[in-house]
């Protein structure tokens, strides 16, 4: 049986015998490439699931629309391993609980799609712990290294050019999971710390903060990069975060759900290199 | 050759250590060149990197931020959370290309005057070399507003 | 519309002489909102006050800025010379144009134009300054003293002689602490116990001291004034209503061989004991990890024999809630662990003693009844070694301070076996003689030159057994050559340290610790009983290593301190504080794991039938301390701080 095939019975089954109220997992694009994220109810309607190696977005944040696990049952939803973490980090943030998520799990290895073991997003701690050590030892991205190599000037210009493409559509922050905030501090005008105005200064202290926002809470799911229409790469700020903490508080976001904020928990021996 | 360059720089202090350490420079008479300008907050854990940002869209063409050493916060802990926030922030201004010289953080307690009065020094002569800050100046003209007053 | 009053102080020549007044008058006077600016040669003096109070009647002003001196040094006469002329005090800011300007700058314009940019911004900010009004929270007139040691004691006799409530919790089974252990004190050498004895059986008798020995503190919640304490009476299985302390039990208790706390293990004492003979309270406890029936099952022999029925296998530990205003924490010290300093055979050799241990031999109540006698064989030492700083002042064994008392001790030690064997010998290496206090160095003195205290200025190296002696070898270093000593006793002056689990109890209670675990004081000269927490106060030798006078003057020092607190009804707070914004809190909980104080609670926001609608962070005004932590961290920008509120800080750094 395929894993596309496996997941829908799987999923059917989770809805027929009552033990989730909806399954949240991709069904069929526009294009062949494409998926987008389906709703399901009706036992009968798991046939529209799709489960390959087009199935990238990050679905979690899917979970937190306004009042779908207020009455407290259970929501199955297809993660990779990126979205279990996800799912551990709105948890320990108390923006949901984990006992109401069964997770359908899988992995994408180049053209394949691997299931996953587990029900609960605990159950893969073993597997993040894993990918906690990999992370450590992965090069820098590519372009992440170039832009190490540059000297501040020019990086500062590479940024430049990039945020004034941009054109303050919010769309990453609609796409990020993290961005769950009722009201975001853009949208805060007393004062108004980051200029709405989608000039290059704007554009700039806009993707600053969101960039800090989510230091240590970023995933690297890609979605914030996917959603952007002028395509400015933005996992490269949030990835240079996830590196930074890794490496400084040894911090894998989303490790599991008792993990305590990195921003809001500190060490007395943390690192302090730059610091006179 | 025009007057040599003077930055401007914004200071961000808790008000019980480095802004008495700076009282205590005045006090004791010491010397320093007039280019920063300090704002008082009860803590570093106040200093939110915001402040930051707003500074360099003033026109600054440099950054401090200073608090009590780690161990002697009167808040017990307010720095060590400051000195979180600054980790991960300095590390995404340097990726971002604002250079290193231009925002600073260092801890001076009450009792280092003399520190105090050697920082700005040091800090003043080394934006006084690097110049106006004038990519960010660039993008501050582009809003339409002016950089320095 | 604001209408800001703008006060450019000379200071005389301080400011004036560097900065243009002149100027920066001119300045604020065209500047938005600025309704009156002017000058003055000194603000502070009663005629300046008078101006700026007329000033803001006047023109009614809505906010002042007085640029002058540091806000450290004359804000408060600032805002309350407002507050005088009915202007809310925190609408009142001061620019520090002196300290952090004319006095650290050489050239007058550029000073000049600093000045300019300062009081700019501080006319910005204080636009958007908000009427604050002191918080105020009533007090608990009930003091809660952790430790029953001299410390503990002298803090809650002198509390509650005053009229105070106080509450005095020791854990052990009895008050007394290690003052009690001692034989003779230095310099006086009055008898511990004669002193001790009556101070804790004044304690325990006075009708305003609350006291539960064999108890613990389990959780502090609260602030000043207000403090939530949870103690735990550990089970004593005896029941103190019914015992009348007859001792029958004591000497019916079969496990008899069980090492003695308080003769630092040089006697045995039974299961079913009374900590010692002159115990406060004289009732005893049973010891449930040696006790036979908690074992084995099987025993009960004191509860057979106990005519009163007072024995209770079945207790358990109580929780007891008080509510409380202030805290006295005299929890003491420990001895150093000796097993750091295998050279000198501590464990290893049975009369290679600690200085406690020492107090014991020679004290009339101890297991020898005051004769100093070898643990080994109970034969008369004829020569002594006594080693100092055995752990004090070597960073190398992780101990860099002075314990401060050892000095005094090893003296008092040598002349008490002076006293008792008049043909023996005393050896004692010192680094120093540290003899500071009244009447101090005079006993030091009389020790060498009238009792015989042989001292050698010089480190011990090496300690072995030879022919059933002790053997020491050392250095005199000021005679540079090196020393062997055989004795027949040595004793170690072993550091003083904190209680092994002072760190959880700091925590606990919210104070901060060094990194030895000793409390940490407000400040070292200036505040040195009081905490950084307001209303936790510290006595005795938890903060420092201390002698008695001095454990004891810090315990009255604290007990004023407390006394002036019940003084009021009500206590009055700066209102800077941290307040939330329910209708954009996500309940995240960052500020709840930031905050150092435990200010900041979950709340529960409700449909007006009670259904959970969500949760949000909500400070409590009363244990928030304003340091703006959580405000940082708020995402959101939910959580602001009074005072120093995101508009505030925003307009004055837009305003340089």
């Amino acid at each position: 049986m395929s894993i596309q095939q496996q997941y829908r019975s799987r999923a059917k089954e989770l809805l027929q015998d009552g033990s989730v109220k909806m399954v949240i997992g991709y069904g069929e694009g526009t294009t062949a490439t494409r998926r987008r994220p389906i709703f399901i109810t009706n036992p009968d309607d798991t046939d529209r699931l799709v489960l390959d190696a087009a199935c990238k977005t990050n679905l979690a944040g899917y979970l937190l629309r306004e009042g779908l696990l207020a009455d407290q049952k259970s929501v199955a939803i297809f993660l990779s391993p990126s979205g279990v973490r996800t799912i551990n980090i709105l948890a320990s943030e108390s923006q949901l609980s984990s006992a109401q998520v069964v997770v359908l799990g899988f992995q994408i290895q180049g053209d394949t799609v691997k299931a996953l073991e587990g029900t609960k997003a605990s159950d893969f701690s073993p597997l993040i712990a894993k990918r906690k050590e990999k992370r450590k030892a992965q090069p820098s991205h590519e372009m992440t290294r170039k832009l190490e190599q540059m000297t501040p000037a020019e990086r500062f210009a590479f940024w430049e050019g990039e945020f004034s493409r941009c054109i303050k559509c919010y769309a990453c922050r609609a796409a990020c999971p993290m961005c769950w905030c009722r009201r975001c501090v853009v949208d805060n005008n007393q004062p108004q710390w980051v200029n709405t105005s989608s000039h290059t200064l704007g554009n700039l202290e806009w993707n600053l903060v969101r960039a800090f926002h989510l230091a240590g809470r970023c995933v690297e799911c890609g979605n914030c990069s996917e959603a952007c229409p002028v395509n400015i790469p933005l996992h490269l700020l949030n990835r240079r975060m996830t590196e930074e903490v890794l490496t400084a508080f040894d911090h894998y976001p989303g490790a599991d759900e008792h993990q305590e904020p990195v921003l809001a928990s500190f060490r007395k021996d943390d690192p302090e290199t730059f610091i006179l | 050759m025009s007057e040599p360059f003077e930055p401007k720089i914004v200071a961000f202090v808790c008000t019980y250590c480095t802004y008495a350490g700076a009282d205590l420079a005045g006090t004791s008479r010491l010397k320093y060149p007039p280019n920063v300008r300090i704002v008082r907050l009860p803590c570093t854990g106040r200093i939110s990197p915001m402040f930051i940002l707003k500074a360099f869209q003033k026109g600054a063409d440099g950054v401090l931020v200073s608090g009590c050493h780690p161990g002697d916060c009167h808040f017990d802990h307010g720095n060590y959370h400051a000195r979180r926030r600054w980790t991960a922030f300095n590390a995404l201004l340097h990726f971002t290309g604002v250079p290193e010289e231009r925002v600073k953080f260092s801890w001076i307690s009450a009792a280092e005057g003399i520190k105090f009065a050697e920082l700005i020094d040091s800090i003043t002569e080394e934006i006084r070399q690097a110049g106006p800050f004038e990519q960010y100046h660039k993008l501050i003209a582009e809003t339409g507003s002016v950089a320095s007053v | 519309m604001a209408k800001i009053g703008v006060f450019v102080c000379h200071c005389g020549e301080n400011i004036a002489a560097k900065v243009d007044c002149t100027k920066l008058v001119a300045a604020m006077e065209g500047h938005p909102g600025v309704a009156i600016a002017h000058e003055y040669k000194y603000f502070c003096s009663e005629p300046g006050q008078e101006s700026i109070k007329k000033a803001v009647t006047e023109h009614g002003l809505t906010g002042v800025i007085v640029a002058a001196c540091s806000p450290r040094m004359h804000e408060a006469t600032f805002r309350t010379a407002c507050a005088e002329a009915g202007l809310n005090p925190y609408l009142c800011e001061i620019a520090n144009i002196r300290e952090q300007c004319s006095w650290v700058h050489n050239d007058g314009e550029q000073a000049t134009q600093k000045a300019i940019e300062i009081t700019r911004s501080l006319v910005e900010k204080v636009k958007r300054n908000n009427e604050l009004q002191p918080i105020e929270v009533p007090v608990t007139k009930r003091a809660l003293v952790i430790g029953g040691g001299i410390a503990g004691i002298q803090a809650a006799l002198d509390i509650a002689n005053a009229g105070g409530e106080v509450v005095l919790v020791e854990r052990e089974a009895s008050l007394g602490g290690h003052m009690a252990q001692l034989s003779e004190t230095f310099p006086t050498l009055d008898c511990s116990q004669c002193i001790m004895t009556p101070r804790m059986v004044e304690a325990a008798r006075h009708p305003k001291i609350k006291l539960l020995t064999y108890s613990e503190i389990e959780k502090v919640e609260g602030y000043i004034g207000n403090f939530n304490v949870t103690i735990r009476q550990k089970a004593r299985y005896v029941d103190m209503n019914l015992c009348t302390g007859c001792g029958e039990c004591i000497l019916k208790c079969p496990a008899k061989k069980i090492t003695g706390e308080f003769d630092c293990g040089l006697a045995n004492r039974t299961a079913i004991y009374t900590p010692f003979a002159q115990a406060v309270p004289n009732k005893p406890v049973i010891d449930s990890d040696n006790c036979i029936y908690f074992k084995n099952g099987k025993c009960k022999a004191c509860q057979r024999i106990c005519p009163t029925g007072a024995i209770n296998f079945e207790m358990e530990d109580e929780l007891v809630e008080l509510e409380i205003g202030a805290i006295v924490v005299a929890t003491g010290f420990q001895v150093q662990n000796t097993a750091l300093y295998g050279e000198y055979g501590y464990g290893r050799y049975p009369d290679v003693l600690t200085g406690l241990q020492f107090e014991r031999l020679a004290s009339a109540s101890g297991p020898t009844g005051g004769k100093i006698q070898r643990p080994s064989d109970g034969k008369e030492p004829e020569t002594v070694v006594f080693i100092q700083c055995a752990g004090s002042r070597d960073p190398s064994k992780g101990i860099a301070y002075c314990s401060k008392i050892c000095c005094m001790y090893t003296a008092k030690h040598a002349m008490l076996y002076a006293h008792k064997n008049h043909d023996g010998n005393t050896r004692i290496f010192y680094m120093d003689i540290r003899a500071a206090g009244k009447g101090y160095d005079e006993f030091t003195r009389r020790a060498i030159e009238e009792d015989g205290a042989g001292y050698v200025r010089g480190r011990v190296s090496k300690l072995w057994e030879e022919n059933g002696k002790l053997m020491v070898r050392g250095a005199d270093t000021l005679l540079g050559r090196p020393v062997e000593v055989a004795a027949d006793m040595v004793v170690l002056a072993t550091a003083m340290v904190p209680q092994p689990d002072s760190k959880e109890l700091g925590k606990t209670l919210g104070i901060g610790y060094d990194e030895y675990g000793f409390f940490n004081e407000a400040h070292l000269k200036l505040r040195p009983v009081e905490t950084a927490t307001a209303g936790i106060f510290l006595a005795g030798t938890c903060q420092s290593p201390k002698d008695i006078p001095d454990s004891v003057a810090q315990a009255s020092a604290c007990a004023s301190k407390v006394l002036a607190l019940f003084s009021r009804e009500k206590l009055e707070r700066e209102p800077i504080i941290a307040t939330n914004n329910e209708a954009t809190c996500s309940g995240c909980w960052g500020c709840v794991l930031a905050c150092p104080y435990n200010a900041i609670e979950k709340k529960d926001l409700t449909d007006r039938a009670g259904n959970l609608i969500r949760r949000v962070a909500s400070v409590n005004a009363g244990l928030c301390q304003g340091c703006g932590t959580c405000v940082t961290f708020c995402r959101s920008n939910s959580i602001d701080l009074a005072g120093f509120t995101e508009k505030q800080i925003f307009a004055a750094v837009m305003g340089l």
